[in-house]
């Protein structure tokens, strides 16, 4: 495998192999390569599982501008190297790959069906260096999505790279699996408000002769046609309401996508050359 | 039951065929004055004089019913954030003006050439406004259709805007400022045309979007705000005078509440240059058959001698061609719609797979 990498890429191996040795594991050195260098978009996912929102938001964005997509899941990193090497965690740590391989097959599936290039990575560690070290190994990571609030803190602290921060995925969901949502339809609100509106009619139009001696009075009397409008377009216009509620036939939400929210990334402390002299 | 009528009017007798007839011209006229702002009486109004109403009793319970109905879809279209209420009071207070001296010249002819001459007055705004305005929004509307329904701020607004007349006034909604002294000839002019055949939202919404550059679907949803404030003013007028047929609004009332909503859900669907292109049609059609009745006023005035049988004729192209402006305004909204509606679905199921 990393034969073949250095034949295709002969030119960037040595800034892969810089990469992967910075990062401390030459081993993963091969899980970085792209099969061409494309302009990528990171979605992080939230621990071993990515949302659907998540997921169609940023397949969304990739089909339009033409980006590759990298799913990222990031586990809770070794709390020291006792607990690394303890088998109990890397039992864990085997499950979380292997939960969040699940999660990513479906998102793959997603991917391939709209023809983009799709890499899911696993990492251990803190979500913000990981990310930045990604950053640093991976060309032309263009920006980062995330649905977790949580995990967007830890992330602007120490990436430099824009951030969107997807909100509200819970009503988000509901809104794109919009079928699920309107089979609640108000149809009882619809009946009630039709009753009223019938009986409302139904006592104008059966007492005609005295309704239209007192309303065409004029004067005073102008206060009877007024009200009474106002009544009929109070209970009428909410059994309107209800009916095209009810039929279906609603203004589309415009935001059927969750809006990102365009985060600044924050400025990175960069180290100042310093001069030394080996004396 | 008619004791204590004004004697001046008279109130039909109401059978099925009215009823039906008034209750789907309601929801059309409903459907077209939710999605365009105003509307729906330029048709109700000849459409209650076709069936033999009076032509003020026609504008008075035609206002009663326009109110409400332009309240309801108002607060529907304000909900999807497309009403400037700043520029719709500002504009309504000065339109009120309009109304009240419009009534006056309305009671001024029904005094001097009683009810005949009423119709012919309202006939001949009917057709002047319609041609002159209608003409220019569907010239504008069809540019607009060939040039890939993008919308420009029309140079005469641009020009206005820079106009620094004070008070300047800033409207959010419709992202102008402009002078007030700009919006009150605007705002008299609408009101002056509701009181007369109680289709302010004419001159309204042109005025608007060509001389006040707000977009149009911004002024057509303004237009609303300034149809209830007006129609209520007018409402009482009118009704003071005993001239609100109660039940031709109920009936109106119940096929209307229905159409504006589903008009005002129209807007959202569909490019914004389809409110021009529908008002634009609707108004030219409209011109035509009121163009047709005038003759038959002014026979009934003398003022001119044609055979019997020619006036019918007439009578009826013109009932029939409003039907048509009805029925084109009706299919140009719903067929938008339904476009819209059924892309949206493709791609929504596209996005799932």
């Amino acid at each position: 495998m990393l034969r073949r990498f250095k034949e295709r890429f002969k030119g960037r191996v040595g800034k892969a192999k810089n990469a992967a040795s910075r990062a401390g594991n030459p081993a993963q050195a091969e899980e970085y390569q792209q099969p061409k260098e494309n302009r990528k978009i990171l979605v992080v996912g939230q621990g071993d599982s990515f949302k659907e929102t998540e997921m169609d938001y940023a397949l969304s964005l990739a089909e339009r501008l033409g980006y590759d997509l990298i799913a990222l899941n990031v586990g809770p990193g070794p709390a020291s190297a006792a607990t690394f090497l303890s088998p109990y965690r890397k039992y864990q740590r085997d499950e979380f790959s292997r939960r969040a391989q699940t999660a990513a097959s479906l998102f793959k599936e997603k991917v391939s069906a709209k023809g983009l290039n799709f890499t899911h990575l696993v990492k251990f560690g803190d979500l913000g260096p990981t990310i930045e070290q990604l950053n640093h190994e991976i060309k032309r990571v263009e920006l980062v999505i995330t649905g977790s609030e949580a995990s967007a803190a830890k992330v602007t602290e120490e990436v430099n790279l824009p951030l969107f921060i997807l909100k509200g995925l819970a009503e988000e969901k509901n809104l794109i699996g919009g079928r699920e949502m309107r089979q609640t339809r108000p149809w009882g609100k619809t009946i009630a408000w039709g009753i009223g509106a019938a009986v409302l009619y139904a006592a104008t139009f059966l007492n005609t002769g005295v309704v239209m001696k007192y309303f065409t009075k004029g004067g005073w009397y102008a206060a009877l046609p007024i009200m009474t409008v106002f009544a009929f377009s109070f209970v009428h216009g909410a059994f309107a309401h209800y009916l095209w509620s009810a039929l279906g036939i609603e203004a589309p939400r415009k935001v059927v996508q969750p809006r990102p929210e365009a985060k600044r990334p924050v400025r990175r402390q960069r180290p100042r050359p310093e001069l030394r002299l080996k004396a | 039951m008619d004791a204590g009528l004004p004697e001046a009017v008279q109130f039909i007798d109401l059978n099925t065929t009215a009823v039906l007839f008034l209750f789907v011209v309601g929801f059309i006229g409903g459907l077209v004055s939710g999605f365009i702002g105003s509307g729906g009486a330029f048709v109700l109004t000849p459409g209650m004089m076709s069936l033999g109403v009076a032509g003020t009793v026609a504008v008075a319970s035609n206002m009663c019913h326009k109110f409400p109905k332009a309240l309801v879809g108002a607060y529907k279209r304000y909900k999807y954030g497309q009403v400037d209420i700043k520029l719709g009071l500002v504009m309504a207070s000065s339109a009120g003006v309009g109304v009240l001296v419009g009534i006056k010249i309305q009671e001024w002819i029904l005094a001097n050439w009683g009810q005949a001459g009423s119709n012919l007055y309202v006939s001949v705004s009917f057709v002047v406004i319609l041609i002159v305005v209608g003409g220019y929004v569907f010239l504008d509307a069809w540019k607009t259709t060939k040039s890939g329904g993008q919308e420009m701020v029309p140079a005469l607004a641009l020009k206005l805007q820079k106009i620094h007349l004070p008070p300047m006034m800033y409207f959010k909604t419709a992202n102008v400022r402009i002078s007030m002294w700009f919006t009150l000839p605007i705002g008299f002019a609408t009101g002056l045309l509701a009181a007369t055949i109680a289709v302010g939202g004419f001159i309204g919404v042109p005025g608007m979007i060509y001389v006040l550059g707000a977009s149009g679907l911004v002024a057509s949803a303004t237009e609303l705000v300034i149809a209830f404030v007006m129609g209520l003013g007018g409402t009482v007028k009118w009704a003071m005078m005993g001239m609100v047929d109660i039940r031709l609004t109920l009936i109106i009332l119940a096929g209307s509440l229905l159409g504006v909503q589903l008009g005002a859900i129209g807007t959202t669907y569909v490019k914004e240059h389809m409110i021009k292109v529908v008002m634009g049609t609707i108004m030219l059609i409209v011109a035509v058959s009121r163009g047709l009745a005038i003759p038959q006023y002014l026979k009934q005035l003398g003022l001119i001698n044609l055979d019997d049988g020619i006036i019918a004729i007439l009578g009826v192209a013109s009932f029939v061609t409003m039907c048509i402006a009805l029925a084109i305004g009706a299919i140009i909204i719903i067929g938008a719609m339904w476009r819209a509606k059924s892309k949206a679905a493709s791609e929504e199921v596209y996005d799932q797979v």
